[in-house]
């Protein structure tokens, strides 16, 4: 199963007609992809890359969402993540996975062995360090994409991910991001609400999320095993390390301050953070921060605060508010609140958001819709991105700086299992913005 | 010099009359105590209870801020700082240093005895864990007050400063406290203004001071001859028991400045921070960043950043959100955006000068004038901001203000052993 070289597929398939069809350009290229699964209901063939927690949890998700949609190829690094990960979706899902052995890929080049095979559409969700140049090759490859969040964990990947969103569009491909809130009804009803002005001007606002160590993440990898070179032992803990995760304002708050990007339909233009790690200094926590807090202003001089942390046995916190001319809405994960001149409180039905943007993006490729959420996702990142940079740094720094000229690429000198140095932690006033 | 014996004032001094009239009740002695002043320049005869930088400079801002007004007695725990601080003053002020070998005292009872002598005010700049128990003995002696910010380093030392107070009040004492920006012209104008509705209803604020690592600060080598006990006390601005951290000990500036504009002190807060830069045994146990959300009334929330930390961008600056306007803050002026579009500026008159001649004023006229309660709320309020990103918790202000036991003075005052506490974890340090 290791490394297996993928099988040719002998009949002409959808995706070697999309590849045909390219000559044609982009406005009759979407109508070819449209065309193609005009019938409503034809089957999609579906990759995922990337088989831990979140993979595992998505591809089912997915599957689960429409009809006639079946695993038929899946590819990790690590072929131990690579099975636990099939079995249980094989449990499941039952007849929905049609993986055989010989389109399971494991190893750096695993990605590129599910792009190869008869797939319409790849989940992505390895550590978000790979998510550009997954991305960027799913597209190559004429794959519709869904990938979890974050999407990148640096300005370099960031730029990647919204050139990769435009050739997407060109070819007619949908891309869609695991920001599952923006498929939550109460805050769909509620940024509704925010954006026709029911609150007035906004004028400030709060995104909150404290709490949760993730001690207890990966509970087999915190000790090192002997035979892992450096490289497995930062993959394995790839949550900690910021090459990998991009630190957990990025891994994780990206939803709470997608929310806010959302609420005020905008990105920030400037910020300044700061941070540090005060209770997760072991070693085991690679050199991730475990409490961040960040001023972004977005236009009009507007100041949004960010408070994040990671930390066991603290008051717990997950909440964000805007606060407008004539009154303030209240968010969290299960409520929308508005206080003022038009009060509402959302009490309608909640589906499943996890489901609904897999429905949403099988319905876009079975109809021919166009739906591309790469740059406002890679947007959002960014958000994250520069909050981590510049609490990293101690430096203020303004959006248009860090999407257009900052340096900053974390990854790696080379893909391969061997020698790679934890980066130290960052200390602000030391580590250079770049 | 070391831990003299007070000289006893053989005539019935001002203080000894104060004292007689304790009797007649706190009405009369107020207006006892206008009279001794009534001429409107009597003397004053301060005494200094700690002799740092900032002792030296508030005792010179006081004697420069009116005519007839003479230091005569110093206090500090070390014989050396009130040495050079006395030489210091010497110089700068000349004959209105009437201190003499005999009213000068050190050593942990140092204040004591500063009160013992004829004096009628003191200026309390000991580090900030003394402040509730020096105040307290000034009060109780009948002296008026000056004292720097912050006024405690914990809730226990909180209610300490607000009791002493209220006895100031009985007995028509002054109090002054030193956050000078209460007294710089632009924010005067400037929270006025706001208070007079220029931006409209405050629904949001942001308070930030970043930068500044204090690396250059005192004494970093430890000498052999110093017991724990001296080596914290010499180190106080980076020892909690001392200093209450920074967000207390210098950014209580700041925050008072909120709880000015809003008039009132935050009902609840959650915070955050840790030290990441000033990790060092000789940085104590302080942090080095702190977020903290305040909520003041009516769900009303403002952001504090505060760091000590080099080579970051600087930051020092507050900002009110209003319904229809919004205030800029910082040392030079106070711009008003919005349909009330102003700006003030700084006239330049030095708010350090005016906190004193403000006060020798109000002691001369027999006003009253008492700052305690402000500044103790204002201390409170930076405390919890530190009490929650120490331990991670969110805290409500009547929880500190009345049921907090977090003390942190030291088992014993002597010169001796003393562990370091260790720096805090959240989620770990326990909320007392």
């Amino acid at each position: 199963m290791k490394n297996k070289v993928m099988k040719t597929m002998p009949d002409l398939s959808r995706r070697d007609f999309i590849k045909a069809s390219t000559a044609l350009g982009a406005a009759t290229l979407a109508s070819s992809a449209s065309r193609m699964f005009a019938a409503g209901s034809d089957k999609i063939r579906l990759g995922l890359i990337g088989c831990g927690g979140r993979g595992t949890y998505d591809t089912t998700n997915c599957l689960n969402a429409a009809e006639n949609v079946e695993l038929v190829a899946m590819g990790d690094l690590f072929a131990d993540r690579l099975e636990r990960c099939r079995s249980r979706l094989t449990e499941k899902l039952g007849d929905k996975v049609k993986v055989t052995n010989d389109t399971c890929f494991t190893g750096w080049d695993a990605h590129k062995k599910v792009l190869g095979c008869d797939v319409d559409l790849v989940i992505l969700t390895e550590p978000p360090g790979f998510r550009p140049s997954h991305l960027r090759a799913a597209v190559e490859a004429d794959k519709h994409v869904f990938m979890e969040k974050p999407v990148a964990v640096d300005p370099v990947g960031v730029r990647s991910v919204i050139e990769s969103s435009k050739m997407a569009d060109r070819k007619g491909l949908t891309i869609v991001a695991g920001t599952q809130s923006r498929k939550m009804a109460h805050l769909i009803e509620g940024m509704k609400r925010i954006h026709d002005g029911d609150i007035g001007e906004i004028i400030s606002g709060q995104c909150v999320r404290l709490g949760g160590g993730m001690l207890t993440w990966s509970e087999q990898t915190k000790q090192r095993q002997p035979g892992w070179s450096d490289m497995e032992w930062q993959l394995r803990r790839w949550l900690f390390m910021t090459w990998l995760s991009g630190d957990f304002i990025v891994e994780m708050h990206i939803h709470n301050l997608d929310r806010m990007n959302w609420a005020m339909g905008a990105h920030p233009v400037q910020c300044i953070g700061m941070g540090g790690r005060q209770a997760r200094t072991g070693p085991e926590y690679g050199n991730c921060y475990d409490h961040i807090a960040v001023e972004y202003e977005y236009p009009g001089g507007v100041r949004i605060e960010y408070m994040g942390s990671q930390i066991d046995k603290v008051t717990y916190r997950q909440d964000n508010r805007v606060i407008g001319t004539k009154g303030k809405a209240y968010t969290d994960s299960g409520n929308l609140i508005i206080e003022g001149d038009k009060p509402f409180k959302y009490d309608g039905p909640s589906p499943s958001p996890v489901i609904k943007q897999h429905a949403d993006q099988i319905a876009a490729i079975r109809s021919g819709e166009h739906l591309n959420e790469g740059k406002r996702i890679a947007e959002s990142t960014l958000t994250c991105i520069m909050g981590r940079m510049s609490a990293y740094t101690g430096r203020a720094l303004k959006w248009d700086w860090a999407m257009n000229a900052s340096k900053l690429d974390i990854s790696p000198p080379k893909y391969e299992f061997g020698d790679l140095e934890t980066r130290p932690v960052a200390i602000p006033g030391k580590t250079q913005l770049v | 010099m070391r831990n003299k014996t007070i000289q006893t004032t053989p005539d019935l001094s001002r203080r000894d009359f104060m004292k007689a009239s304790a009797a007649l009740g706190a009405m009369s002695l107020g207006v006892s105590t206008n009279k001794i002043f009534a001429a409107g320049s009597g003397k004053v005869r301060i005494g200094l209870i700690g002799c740092g930088g900032r002792g030296t400079h508030d005792a010179t801002k006081c004697l420069n801020s009116s005519q007839n007004v003479e230091l005569v007695a110093m206090g500090d725990t070390f014989g050396d700082r009130l040495e050079s601080c006395r030489k210091r003053l010497k110089q700068n002020l000349g004959e209105k240093v009437k201190v003499t070998d005999d009213a000068c005292f050190s050593g942990f009872d140092a204040y004591k005895n500063v009160l013992a002598c004829d004096v009628d005010m003191v200026i309390l700049t000991t580090t900030p864990h003394w402040r509730p128990m020096q105040l307290k003995a000034a009060v109780e002696a009948g002296k008026h007050v000056f004292m720097e910010k912050p006024v405690a380093v914990d809730p226990v030392g909180v209610r300490s400063v607000i009791a002493s107070s209220e006895l100031a009040d009985k007995k028509g004492l002054t109090i002054v406290a030193g956050t000078q920006m209460r007294r710089i012209s632009h924010l005067v104008a400037g929270i006025k203004s706001i208070h007079d509705g220029a931006i409209g209803e405050l629904v949001s604020g942001q308070c930030v001071r970043l930068g500044g690592g204090m690396l250059g600060w005192g004494p970093k080598q430890r000498r052999p001859e110093w017991s724990d006990m001296e080596w914290q006390i010499r180190r106080w601005l980076f020892i909690t028991w001392l200093s209450g951290d920074f967000i207390v000990e210098m950014h209580v500036h700041n925050l008072d400045v909120m709880n000015w504009a809003f008039n009132a002190h935050p009902v609840q807060c959650i915070g955050m921070g840790g030290r990441q830069v000033r990790t060092g045994p000789e940085y104590g146990n302080c942090y080095d960043h702190f977020a903290v959300e305040y909520e003041y009334p009516n769900g009303v929330r403002v952001e504090y950043m505060g760091s000590q930390i080099d080579g970051v961008t600087n930051r020092n600056d507050q900002r009110l959100v209003g319904t229809k306007g919004r205030a800029y803050t910082d040392f030079g002026r106070v711009v008003i955006e919005g349909p009330g579009k102003a700006e003030y500026a700084w006239d330049r008159v030095d708010p350090c000068i005016k906190q004193h001649a403000d006060q020798i004023a109000a002691i001369r006229e027999g006003k009253r004038l008492n700052e305690g309660r402000r500044i103790a709320e204002s201390s409170l309020t930076a405390i919890m901001g530190r009490m929650s990103a120490y331990t991670g918790r969110a805290l409500k202000w009547d929880w500190a203000m009345n049921a907090s036991k977090l003390d942190l003075s030291p088992p014993k005052y002597e010169f001796g052993d003393l562990e370091m506490r260790p720096v805090a974890i959240p989620g770990k340090t326990q909320l007392i």
